[in-house]
């Protein structure tokens, strides 16, 4: 059965994106275009892995991976953390919140679906 | 004023980089069915038992004893190395076939990689838009006197770097001449 990966990101055109180069390798995408909206799909349901972007409007990305870790049914979510942000101070703060990758747009897309094949649970 | 045609800019901007990906998303199933297809026919090709190299293996294997029977006529022995003649030239044939197919799905694929990355420098103009549009908003408030502080200048280009997502706009504002992109392409695994 495809694993599923949420994709969090407010740009509308990344997010189509990483689906496209997650759906070509063979997963499932559920998107959100900030944290709040990707918390919102935490609600019981089967989720593998998390990409999430860092800077965002309402839910920033920092504050979302922090949010999960504090639900119990996805304290083990792993999350990838795909940003412009490559400044150091910034990755800390991403690994302090429980992200467990962190990787720098523009990416390209066997990047990812290598990072998401080592990570997916 | 400004700020409208910036709004506008970073609008058609995305709109351009929308049809594009409409557009890419209608043509990436036969991509990838094509890359499918090539990768299919060499993995037939190769030098595994079951596949077409390795049938005519085994039709060379299944053929042998009654090859070297001594029953067989010269009639039959010669029906023989012409019947494995014909399946080794066929063989050959598709492989020559397909290895430029093959060159070419894998050069597609490589072309392809490339236009996933450039997508994606939609997203660092819009972010890089945005930050001006604020910053012109936050001007046009300090002009009209709205703004509750209005700092000196170099206070104000702080907060305005203080901001800042990407190394370009680091090395933007203190006037580099090159683009500063960022070179850190590697994943951090924590």
């Amino acid at each position: 059965m495809a694993k599923t990966i949420l994709v969090v990101d407010d740009s509308a055109s990344l997010r189509q994106v990483v689906k496209m180069a997650l759906t070509g390798a063979g997963y499932n995408v559920l998107e959100a275009g900030d944290g709040q909206a990707a918390l919102a799909l935490l609600d019981g349901r089967t989720i593998n892995m998390v990409v999430c972007d860092v800077n965002m409007p309402i839910m920033n990305g920092i504050e979302f991976v922090k949010a999960a870790k504090q639900l119990p049914a996805y304290k083990f979510l792993p999350i990838l953390m795909l940003t412009t942000e490559s400044q150091e101070e910034k990755k800390e703060q991403g690994k302090a919140a429980g992200a467990k990758a962190w990787m720098v747009k523009p990416f390209a897309p066997t990047q990812l679906v290598n990072a998401v094949s080592k990570l997916c649970t | 004023m400004w700020a409208r045609h910036l709004a506008a800019s970073r609008a058609q901007s995305e709109t351009a980089v929308s049809e594009m990906m409409q557009a890419f998303a209608a043509l990436s199933p036969h991509l990838q069915s094509a890359q499918l297809q090539s990768q299919q026919i060499t993995a037939a090709l190769s030098p595994v038992d079951g596949t077409v190299i390795g049938l005519e293996q085994a039709c060379a294997q299944a053929l042998a004893p009654l090859r070297a029977d001594p029953a067989v006529s010269a009639g039959g022995a010669a029906a023989i190395d012409a019947a494995l003649t014909l399946v080794r030239d066929a063989v050959h044939a598709i492989e020559q076939i397909n290895r430029p197919f093959s060159h070419e799905t894998e050069a597609v694929a490589a072309q392809v990689e490339r236009m996933y990355i450039g997508f994606q420098y939609q997203d660092r103009i819009s972010q890089m838009i945005a930050l001006l549009e604020s910053d012109m908003a936050r001007l046009q408030d300090a002009v009209a006197g709205r703004a509750a502080d209005t700092p000196e200048l170099q206070a104000w280009l702080a907060r305005l770097e203080d901001q800042y997502a990407m190394a370009e706009q680091r090395h933007n504002h203190h006037g580099g001449a090159d683009s500063g992109a960022d070179a850190d392409n590697e994943t951090t695994f924590f």
